[in-house]
């Protein structure tokens, strides 16, 4: 224990961790995009290539599950794509994230949480800056409805909370296990594969699908279709899922970081 | 009247010796499957330590390498915590470490002026404010938009030493080597140092040099094995260190004395 802290420092404590966040944050953008932020559109060259590739690919085979419509087929792909794509590459950036600054760390007093929130962070930049008005646009023009692109807020709030966790959780276990990310690509690769991207989810066969159920991006990623191509106005139930499926991952990310959080500084 | 500062009491720290660690998943699995696997061994680096530093006082620390001599600094300043015991800390602790290693080496001296700024616990606002005075003491006020990687390493440094330094804090503690720059910035450096000394800083200083002790510090620490061996008036510890340790023993470092004298 060190130091009993009033509440006035407690308050002070915060709006400290708030200003590391801000400054990590931008370190970190800074460093990807060097000055030209139009680099953050580059982010949108992957899910766009991908949904080329897969409906080039599957479209017309499936295209009978979307209504014999290649572009529901695409806008059903492009999606999924952006949601995995953004956990994928946020969480494989929080990975390592406490590790790298183990230096300054040694050095510094530093709350540890605060590096991988804030590489998931810099991607929720990128997201709000890149994939999401796409996704606001269509949702517009699909659902012609403002309430639908209002509430595209909360499944991607849910994704957030997600990739937050998972973050959390991974970088604790990278200090750990140096050798973690060959088996996080694994995991990631799973994930990917239990989520319906490119595939319409009736072809699962009804023995696998049960298992699906576990995948956190699942409930995120249906929500979202549903809120932006189904036309309807949003599913309240698919939105509630996703909360609580991020609230969930996150309290297990938190869990785990602040139970192995004492070990840090020894393997650090 | 005194005002204590900083207060140990009845502190041990317990850590693992990371050469055991194997740091490898796969590794420990298949060790689990074998049946070998092993809890990591954890040894004492500081066994019972009782302490009370008041304000304003200038500490020196010595003892043997692994004695734990960083790792009571680290303790104070909280990135460590005590195993059992607790550690009391009144006021702003500012470490005076060579920042130099840690900056990132992309991104432009503003910008780490500032990322260091409030990794130390300043706000953005106060850092922009600040950064002016930090570059023009750095002597780098043309560079404040170049990134880090294009300056010499003896513009680096100078660097590092005006951002650490270019705080008010109530406890000080000095570490690592600060051996910074050409003769005109020593001396600008030794002037900011006395600084430190005149005030109402409580100073910690590790040092193996025993001439920086005498001459900075009213009080000694003698760590040995992680336990206080002897404290007292920094002349009668050093004596006695230096009657029971072999010459061999003592290295010189000379560049804090430098910075500081």
């Amino acid at each position: 224990m060190v130091t009993t802290v009033s509440n006035q420092e407690k308050q002070r404590e915060w709006s400290w961790y708030r200003e590391l966040l801000a400054v990590l944050i931008r370190r970190n953008l800074k460093r990807r995009y060097r000055g030209s932020l139009l680099g953050i559109y580059w982010s949108l060259l992957n899910p766009m290539a991908m949904t080329g590739l897969y409906t080039a690919i599957f479209g017309a085979a499936f295209a009978q599950y979307y209504d014999n419509s290649a572009l529901n087929y695409i806008l059903a792909a492009f999606t999924g794509l952006v949601v995995i794509n953004f956990f994928s590459s946020s969480t494989a950036q929080a990975l390592p994230s406490v590790v790298e600054n183990g230096g300054i760390v040694n050095k510094i007093r530093l709350p540890l949480f605060i590096f991988p929130l804030s590489t998931i962070g810099a991607n929720v930049f990128q997201l709000l800056m890149g994939a999401f008005p796409l996704l606001a646009i269509v949702t517009l023009i699909i659902s012609k409805n403002v309430i639908n692109v209002a509430a595209l807020i909360l499944p991607i709030f849910g994704l957030i909370l997600v990739c937050a966790g998972v973050g959390m959780l991974m970088s604790a276990l990278y200090v750990f296990f140096r050798d973690l990310s060959y088996f996080y690509e694994l995991v990631t690769f799973i994930l990917w594969m239990g989520s319906p991207i490119f595939y319409p989810p009736d072809i699962v066969p009804d023995t696998v699908s049960r298992f699906l159920v576990l995948n956190p991006i699942l409930p995120i990623i249906e929500s979202i279709r549903q809120i932006t191509l189904s036309g309807n106005l949003p599913d309240l139930i698919l939105i509630g899922h996703s909360l609580i499926s991020g609230a969930i991952v996150l309290t297990i990310g938190i869990v785990a970081f602040s139970s192995w959080r004492s070990q840090f500084m020894d393997l650090l | 009247m005194m005002e204590e500062s900083i207060r140990l009491d009845g502190v041990s720290l317990w850590r693992r010796t990371q050469e055991e660690f194997s740091y490898d998943l796969k590794r420990t699995i298949l060790s689990f499957l074998e049946g070998k696997y092993r809890h990591p061994a954890k040894k004492i680096v500081l066994d019972n330590i009782d302490l009370t530093i008041e304000k304003g006082e200038k500490i020196g620390i010595i003892g043997a390498n692994g004695s734990g001599k960083s790792t009571l600094l680290k303790l104070i300043s909280g990135i460590l915590t005590p195993t059992s015991g607790t550690v009391r800390v009144r006021g702003k602790v500012a470490p005076l470490i060579e920042l130099s290693a840690g900056f990132d080496h992309e991104l432009a001296v503003k910008d780490n002026i500032i990322l260091y700024g409030v990794m130390l616990g300043y706000s953005q606002e106060e850092m922009k404010a600040k950064a002016k005075l930090i570059l023009k003491f750095a002597e780098l006020e043309d560079y404040a938009l170049v990134p880090v990687k294009g300056l010499s390493s003896g513009m680096t440094a100078r660097l590092g030493f005006a951002i650490a330094t270019d705080t008010k804090p109530d406890i000080l503690i000095l570490d690592e080597v600060l051996s910074v720059g050409d003769v005109t910035f020593k001396n600008k450096c030794s002037q900011r140092m006395e600084e430190f000394w005149q005030d109402r800083v409580t100073v910690l200083l590790v040092s193996h040099s025993m001439e920086l002790i005498r001459k900075n510090c009213h009080k000694a620490i003698w760590l040995e094995q992680g336990q206080i061996k002897m404290i007292g008036e920094s002349n009668n510890v050093v004596d006695e260190y230096l009657r029971r340790v072999k010459p061999t023993e003592l290295t010189s470092e000379s560049a804090v004395e430098s910075a500081i004298t």
